[in-house]
C-alpha cells in the first residue's frame, strides 16, 4: 500500500506492507534510533509522535500514520536542542537503549504542558522502562526540560 | 561528615574513613562520551547494523520441555517467498558445527536428537527479510516423542529422577563425575559440616529457616542480537556481546574455525547485567552465514529472550545460624539447591558455580561456617549469570535469618551486625584476610543517616537492615594511547561499553593520570583482533582493570616521553579490596490488604576514590532499583518446565513510578586499587535491598516473608494465619528456637 505522511517535518510517500509496523519502517528507512524493545508496548524504546501523542511505535501499524505528522528521535533531536541538553547535562542514560523512548515520551509531556512536577512527571513516564539508571538522573532531566 | 545527595548530613568523622556527600545537579565537568549519541537516536547497537545483502536468520523453538526430536520437515516453510533454507543440527553437524559453552561445553547450537526446555532451538530459517524468516520458522513441522520433564531441583537431585543428559560428566570441561548422582551441574561445598553442627548445638541462640528465590530475567532492554558475515575466510561478528574475546574463542571452538579467522567488532550494548556473556544466538548465525554464503543477522524478540536465553537461577536456600548469649556469631551452614536448567554452558567460572553461593556471609567473622550448595539440570531454560551471580539469593537468605536472630539474643539489627561485621586484619568466615574492612563505619553511616519517612495514614510503618560485603580484583586488559594531530590523545579500549560509562572512565582516568582535558582525549572502542585479550565486562572489575592498566599507560607515556603511540597490557592482580554495602529499607504496609510500599531505600557503602561520580551514583540508584525489582516485583513464573511471564508486562521490572526513593550515604577513605585508587561498585546495592525490604516488613507487621517475590497475597496471608494463632492459643510461636 501506498503510504503519506510527514516525517520529521518533510513529507514523504512510501510503498509498505499492508501489515508492516511502523517501527520496522522508520528503521527501514534508516532512522534506526527509535529501538525495538518489549515489542508488546510496554517498555516505551519505540516511542514515537504521531500528532502530540506518545505512540509505541511497534503496536503501531504503519498505515494508521496516514496524513499525520510524525516525529521520531532524530527529528526531535534536530529541532529541540533543549531537549538534548537537558538529557546530556543530567546523563539521563547509561546503556541508552531506552533513551530515545524517554526523550519522545518527554516532548510529549512538552507539549501536552505537563508542569515540572515529580510525582506527576514519574507517573507520566512509568510507560518508558530503564533497568540501568535507577531513573533518578532521567526524571531530573526531564523536570530540567519541562521546567 | 556524613551527608547524602542534595541534603546536609551531620556525624562525627570515623577513624580510617572520611565521610562526603555526592554531587548532585548538572555534572561538574564533561558528560559521559557517549551522552551526545545518545540522546540524539545516533547511537548504534547491534540490531542497527545491517550489511549488504544481508540476510535474517529465524529459530523454531521447541513447544515442549523434554522430548525426542523426530522428522524435520522444511517443505511448507521452504515455499515462503524469501526463504533461503532450512537447517537443522544435522546440517551444523555436517558442517562441523559442535557444542558451545562458557566453562562445559553442552550447550548444542540446535538441538540435536533431544530438546530439553520449552524454547530451545530446534530449526532455523534464513531468509531475504526478518518477516519471512519469522513466518518460514512457524511452519517448520517438527515431531516430538514427549518424554516425562523433571523441574523441581529437589526432586531432580533424587535417585530415579529423570535425566536431563545421559552422561553429564561426558562433556568437555564437565565438572561433574559419574558418582556425581543424578543431574548435578555443579557443586560447592567448603566448610566442616561437623564443627558446624557441635557449634550450633552448643550456641544459645538458633535460627533455621528456609527460603525460595524465583528465577529472573537481567531485564535488559535490547534483546539479544547478532550479525555475522562467515562468508568469506573470515568470521565477522557483531554481537551484544560483553566479552569479545571470549566471544571470539568460544565461537572457534564451536565452528571448528581457528581464533585468528574470527573478529568480533565494536558496538553498543543496550543493557547487560550478566545476560550477555554468552555466545548465545552468534555460533547458529555463523554456521547459517557459512551455509549460505550471506551475511546474517538474528536479532531475538523478546518474549524469547524472557523464555530462551539465560536467566538467573531460581533457589532454595536453608539456613541454620547461631549465636551466643552476646549475639556473637557461633556457626552458620547454608545449603542451597538452585535450578540451572537444561544446560551448564551459560556459567563461565571454573567449577561452573556461582560465587554469590560460595561467598555467602562473607561479611560476618563466622567460625565454623559451611557452604553446600548444588546446582541442578532440570528441563527448563538454562540459567546463567546476573548481576553478582547467586549474591542476591544468598544474601536474602542470610540477611533475614541474621534479623531473626538478633530479635531472638535481644538486639538491635544494627547492633548485632556490627558486632560481626569483619574488622581490618581479621578474617572472614570464608578464611580471607581483611587488609581493610570498614563494615563497622557503614553500619554506624547508615543507621545515623536514617530518618523516618512518612507512611500514608493508617498504614503500618517498618524499616530493615540488611548488609553484603564484596571484594573486587583487577582484571587482563589492554589498551593503546596515540598522539594524534593538535596535542590530542586517542585511546584504543578492547571492552566494550555495557551501559556503565567504562569509556568515559578511561577518559577521566587518564585526564586525572596525565592532566589533560577531556576535550583532548578520544576513546575508541577497537575490534577484538586490534589489540590484545580483555577478560570482558563482569566481576566488578571493569574500573578496577582500567585503573591498573592506565596506570601503567600513564607510566610508560612520561617515561618515553618521545613516542606517539604505546600499547600496555595487564593480566589480573589476586590484590583484592574489601567493599561493604548496607542498605536500610522504609516500607509501609496496609494492615488490610498485605500491599507493601517500599518508601525508601538508603544505601551506605564504603568507597575509595571516585572516577566519575555521577556513574558511580548511577550503579547505586540503578542497582538498589534491581534489588527492589528482585524483592517486590520480577518473577519469571517458571512451571513445569515453562517461563509463563512471556513478555515485560508480565515479567515487570520497576517504573519511575514504582521505585522507592534513593539515599546515598558514601564512606570515604577506603582503600583501592590501581593507580586511580579505585573499588568495583556494580554489584553491591542489588544484593542486600530484597532482605532489607522483608526485614522491615517484619518490623511494620511482625510476619516472615520468606518466598520472593514479596506480594500483597502473602502479606495478607502472613498476618492472616499470625492472627488466628493467636487467637487460637494463648501463646504466641517464636519467630526463632531460643535455647536453652
Amino acid at each position: 500500500m501506498k503510504l503519506s505522511f510527514v516525517l520529521n517535518g518533510q513529507p514523504c510517500t512510501l510503498d509498505v506492507q499492508d501489515d508492516a509496523l511502523f517501527l520496522d519502517v522508520v528503521r527501514e528507512m534508516g532512522l534506526t534510533g527509535t529501538k525495538e524493545g518489549c515489542g508488546v508496548g510496554v517498555c516505551g524504546a519505540c516511542t514515537v509522535l504521531v500528532g502530540d501523542d506518545a505512540v509505541s511505535s511497534c503496536l503501531l501499524l504503519a498505515g494508521c500514520v496516514e496524513g499525520s505528522e510524525v516525529w521520531t528521535i532524530e527529528g526531535i533531536a534536530e529541532h529541540d536542542p533543549a531537549l538534548v541538553q537537558a538529557f546530556v547535562a543530567c546523563e539521563g542514560m547509561q546503556c541508552g537503549i531506552c533513551t530515545p523512548g524517554q526523550m519522545v515520551a518527554a516532548a510529549a509531556l512538552h507539549r501536552a504542558g505537563v508542569p515540572a512536577d515529580e510525582p506527576a512527571v514519574r507517573a507520566a513516564m512509568a510507560g518508558n522502562l530503564c533497568r540501568c539508571t535507577g531513573y533518578g538522573t532521567i526524571v531530573e532531566a526531564v523536570m530540567r526540560y519541562l521546567g | 561528615m556524613v551527608t547524602e545527595p542534595g541534603g546536609g548530613g551531620k556525624g562525627s568523622a570515623v577513624a580510617g574513613a572520611r565521610r562526603v556527600g555526592v554531587p548532585r545537579g548538572p555534572h561538574a565537568t564533561e558528560p559521559r562520551i557517549d551522552a551526545r549519541a545518545k540522546a540524539t537516536g545516533r547511537a548504534v547497537y547491534t540490531a542497527d547494523v545491517g550489511l549488504p545483502a544481508m540476510a535474517h536468520v529465524a529459530v523454531t523453538r521447541s513447544p515442549v520441555p523434554h522430548a525426542l526430536v523426530g522428522a524435520i520437515d522444511g517443505t511448507d516453510a521452504l515455499r515462503l517467498p524469501g526463504v533461503l533454507g532450512v537447517f537443522s543440527a544435522a546440517d551444523l553437524a555436517r558442517a562441523g558445527v559442535g557444542l558451545f559453552g562458557r566453562r562445559v561445553v553442552d550447550v548444542p547450537v540446535l538441538a540435536s536428537g533431544k530438546v530439553r526446555f520449552v524454547g530451545e532451538p530446534v530449526a532455523a530459517v534464513v531468509a531475504d527479510t526478518r518477516a519471512a524468516a519469522e513466518r518460514a520458522a512457524a511452519l517448520v513441522d517438527v515431531q516430538y516423542e514427549e518424554l516425562p520433564g523433571v523441574f523441581d531441583p529437589l526432586e531432580a537431585c533424587r535417585p530415579g529422577a529423570v535425566l536431563v543428559h545421559d552422561e553429564a560428566w561426558a562433556y568437555e570441561g564437565a565438572v561433574v563425575s559419574a558418582g556425581d548422582g543424578p543431574n548435578v551441574q555443579s557443586r560447592q561445598r567448603h566448610g566442616d559440616p561437623d564443627a558446624v553442627e557441635q557449634a550450633l548445638a552448643g550456641a544459645a541462640f538458633v535460627v533455621d529457616r528456609s527460603y525460595q528465590t524465583p528465577a529472573g530475567h537481567q531485564g535488559y532492554l535490547e534483546p539479544q542480537a547478532c550479525v555475522v558475515d562467515a562468508s568469506g575466510s573470515s568470521i565477522d561478528v557483531w554481537a551484544s556481546t560483553k566479552s569479545p574475546y571470549r566471544l571470539v574463542s568460544q565461537l572457534a571452538h564451536c565452528l571448528g574455525a581457528a581464533e585468528e579467522q574470527v573478529v568480533v567488532h565494536p558496538v553498543l550494548l543496550g543493557g547487560d547485567f550478566g545476560g550477555k556473556g554468552s555466545p548465545m544466538g552468534v555460533p547458529l548465525t555463523a554456521a547459517l552465514s557459512r551455509l549460505t554464503g550471506r551475511p546474517c543477522r538474528l536479532a531475538l524478540r523478546y518474549w524469547e529472550d524472557l523464555t530462551a536465553t539465560n536467566p538467573r537461577h531460581p533457589a532454595v536456600l536453608r539456613i541454620r545460624v547461631g549465636a551466643d548469649g552476646d549475639g556473637r556469631l557461633a556457626a552458620l551452614h547454608l545449603q542451597v539447591v538452585a535450578d540451572g536448567g537444561a544446560y551448564a554452558g551459560y556459567k563461565p567460572v571454573p567449577g561452573a558455580v556461582l560465587h554469590g553461593f560460595g561467598d555467602a556471609a562473607s561479611g560476618y567473622r563466622i567460625d565454623p561456617l559451611c557452604i553446600d550448595a548444588t546446582i541442578v539440570y532440570t528441563t527448563s531454560v538454562p540459567k546463567g549469570h546476573m548481576r553478582s551471580p547467586g549474591s542476591p539469593q544468598a544474601a536474602f537468605a542470610v540477611e533475614c535469618a541474621i534479623d531473626e536472630l538478633a530479635a531472638a539474643v535481644g538486639l538491635a539489627p544494627g547492633e548485632l551486625r556490627r558486632r560481626n561485621v569483619v574488622r581490618s586484619g581479621e578474617r572472614d568466615g570464608h578464611g580471607h584476610v581483611r587488609r581493610q574492612s570498614l563494615g563497622v563505619e557503614v553500619i554506624d553511616a547508615a543507621v545515623d543517616a536514617v530518618t523516618k519517612a512518612p507512611a500514608p495514614p493508617g498504614w503500618c510503618h517498618g524499616t530493615g537492615m540488611a548488609l553484603t560485603e564484596r571484594a573486587t580484583a583487577s582484571g587482563e586488559t589492554s589498551i593503546r594511547l596515540r598522539a594524534v594531530d593538535g596535542g590530542r590523545l586517542v585511546v584504543e579500549v578492547p571492552f566494550p561499553e555495557t551501559g556503565t560509562g567504562s569509556h568515559t572512565a578511561v577518559r577521566d582516568g587518564l585526564c586525572r593520570l596525565l592532566g589533560m582535558e577531556p576535550a583532548a582525549v578520544e576513546i575508541r572502542s577497537v575490534g577484538s583482533a586490534a589489540l590484545p585479550r580483555d577478560a570482558g565486562v563482569g566481576a566488578s572489575r571493569v574500573t578496577a582493570s582500567i585503573s591498573t592498566v592506565l596506570g601503567r599507560a600513564a607510566d610508560e607515556w612520561h617515561r618515553r616521553g618521545d613516542v606517539d603511540t604505546i600499547e600496555v597490557e595487564v593480566t589480573g592482580d589476586d590484590q583484592r579490596v574489601s567493599s561493604y554495602c548496607i542498605q536500610v529499607a522504609q516500607v509501609a504496609v496496609d494492615p488490610d490488604s498485605g500491599e507493601v510500599r517500599v518508601l525508601e531505600v538508603l544505601s551506605a557503602l564504603d568507597v575509595a576514590d571516585i572516577v566519575n561520580e555521577r556513574a558511580h551514583q548511577m550503579q547505586v540508584d540503578g542497582g538498589a532499583a534491581m534489588g527492589f525489582g528482585f524483592a517486590c516485583l520480577e518473577d519469571l513464573q517458571l512451571e513445569g518446565g515453562q517461563v509463563w511471564a512471556g513478555h515485560l508486562g508480565e515479567f515487570r521490572i520497576p517504573t519511575a513510578r514504582d521505585v522507592p526513593r534513593w539515599r546515598t550515604v558514601l564512606v570515604r577513605g577506603a582503600e583501592g586499587l590501581g593507580a586511580l585508587n579505585v573499588k568495583g561498585v556494580g554489584e553491591l546495592a542489588n544484593v542486600p535491598t530484597a532482605a532489607a525490604i522483608a526485614n522491615a516488613i517484619a518490623d511494620a507487621v511482625g510476619v516472615r516473608i520468606r518466598q520472593l517475590p514479596v506480594t500483597a497475597e502473602a502479606v495478607h496471608r502472613a498476618m492472616s494465619d499470625r492472627d488466628r494463632l493467636r487467637s487460637g492459643e494463648a501463646s504466641g510461636s517464636g519467630t526463632a528456637e531460643a535455647r536453652p
